[in-house]
């Protein structure tokens, strides 16, 4: 009997550690999206609204999904409370303190810095360009995060699940 | 003072907050040049400021504007976003809360032969902005002829408070005095000198009645405001361009009083001026205030009517 409860906790447990591999795969391209949406609201509010930044991330960072909204709500809040000295300054910190809790890796992290690098220190033609291009290597990487949400997803779920039957079954 | 601390980097603030009180009342600009000692301006003196807060005349002992400081000074003026203030760069002045106003220089960049704006920004001037209530007092009385306002011309060199005077007219008349009651007011404020506007609020107090076309050119605005807004007087600063003259010639002609000024020592000059010169000879302007800095700034030199003949003071206010 304890040794049937203790198989169906390995089972129950190994099935969870491949069901959160799995579901970063399932939640990257999902959070990738709200960021390239983020980042045209942004474009939207920097080139045509000339909304100072401070109040453009939070207007964006309430629109949009929690999970990235609290990214540009942070910042904001940096900037506002001046302890961040640049934009640059704020988008890192932000990251630095948020980045763990989102879905997202290295890649996207790099493409925000080098957009943080410019945001706000140059005429309208030219942060549109810098947002523009961010979009777009944002887009390739959606790209890249589909595919492997397509091959990775259902194969850890199942790799979790069968990888404990095969403790119990080597147990029993 | 407390608006001008806010849009300064900590650092500089550090250095005036220690300024003595004295000096700190008087405070007229600080000017900022990149690798160049600070340099404040307060009644009509200049000084150095020392990293703690000393006046100095010395250069090598004032503190030194660094690159550094300057990215923190363009950041906290553009509250980081630098292209909400392409117009501003284009005119080579941001106002500020308060109606402040901080004058910038560096890299002109250029579109089609036109000032596209200004990059790498290494010159700053911050000009603090005091407003002085209650001058227009000694010529209110002069501007009225059986209750109804006279057209009029300011003149007056420049850093004479042509322009303190002209913003305390529009208040005066906004409130409504004891010469008059209250009128509806328009002001064109192409330079965004007379209400100091930031968004399109009047950062200076230019009455209850008043509406201020900001940022706009005077001869286009004076016509806006006239058909759109219906002001019983017009107030514009420094008309100089022909069709500015245009403008107030039409203005007065559809019934609207207008009190503008001009640069100049007296009558005799502007009377030499293309423009102006025709609107006097034509006699659009009923009063012709001049100020000077004879008893310092803002005194009125002379108030002078219609056919150029001086008014004494009693003698206008009694036939008012």
């Amino acid at each position: 009997m304890v040794k049937l409860i203790g198989a169906l906790m390995i089972l129950f447990s190994a099935s969870m550690v491949g069901w959160q591999i799995s579901s970063y795969y399932a939640n990257r391209p999902v959070q990738l999206r709200s960021l390239l949406l983020a980042l045209q609201m942004l474009e939207t509010e920097i080139v045509y609204g000339l909304t100072p930044l401070a109040r453009a991330f939070v207007k964006v960072g309430r629109r949009i999904s929690p999970v990235i909204g609290k990214l540009f709500l942070l910042a904001a809040e940096l900037l506002r409370e001046e302890q961040a000295q640049s934009a640059e300054e704020a988008l890192r910190l932000a990251m630095e303190r948020h980045w763990p809790q989102t879905a997202l890796g290295k890649q996207e992290k790099d493409v925000l810095t080098s957009l943080g690098l410019v945001l706000g220190s140059s005429d309208r033609e030219d942060q549109q360009k810098h947002l523009r291009l961010a979009v777009t290597h944002l887009r390739g990487l959606l790209e890249e995060a589909r595919a492997e949400q397509m091959k990775y997803e259902k194969m850890y779920k199942s790799l979790g699940f069968l990888g404990g039957l095969l403790i119990v079954i080597l147990m029993f | 003072m407390k608006e001008i601390m806010a849009i300064l980097p900590a650092t500089i603030r550090n250095i005036l907050s220690a300024l003595p009180a004295k000096v700190v009342e008087h405070l007229e600009e600080i000017r900022l040049r990149q690798n160049q000692p600070m340099e404040i301006r307060y009644g009509q003196q200049s000084s150095y400021v020392t990293p703690t807060g000393q006046l100095t005349s010395n250069v090598r002992q004032g503190w030194v504007f660094t690159a550094e400081q300057v990215v923190k000074l363009v950041n906290q003026l553009s509250q980081h976003s630098l292209y909400a203030l392409e117009e501003e760069l284009k005119r080579g002045y941001i106002t500020v809360v308060g109606g402040h106003r901080v004058g910038i220089a560096g890299k002109v960049v250029l579109e089609h032969g036109e000032v596209k704006g200004i990059r790498d920004l290494t010159s700053f001037n911050i000009r603090i902005a005091r407003e002085k209530k209650g001058v227009a007092q000694a010529v209110m009385p002069f501007l009225f002829e059986n209750g109804t306002l006279l057209n009029t011309l300011v003149i007056s060199p420049p850093q004479c408070g042509k322009t303190t005077l002209l913003r305390d007219i529009a208040r005066t008349i906004s409130y409504g005095s004891e010469w008059s009651s209250s009128r509806k007011v328009g002001i064109v404020d192409e330079r965004s000198e007379l209400a100091g506007c930031l968004q399109g609020v009047p950062q200076r107090d230019v009455g209850p009645r008043t509406d201020v076309l900001d940022a706009c050119p005077k001869a286009v605005g004076m016509m806006m405001l006239i058909r759109s807004m219906s002001p019983d007087v017009l107030i514009v600063d420094e008309v100089g361009r022909p069709e500015d003259g245009d403008a107030v010639w039409e203005a007065i002609h559809a019934g609207v009083a207008v009190i503008c000024s001009a640069h100049g020592a007296d009558v005799g000059e502007v009377a030499q001026r293309p423009m102006l010169g025709k609107l006097v000879r034509h006699g659009a302007f009923s009063r012709y205030i001049v100020l000077s800095r004879a008893r310092g700034v803002g005194t009125v030199q002379a108030v002078y009517d219609k056919s150029l003949n001086p008014l004494a003071k009693e003698q206008a206010v009694w036939s008012s």
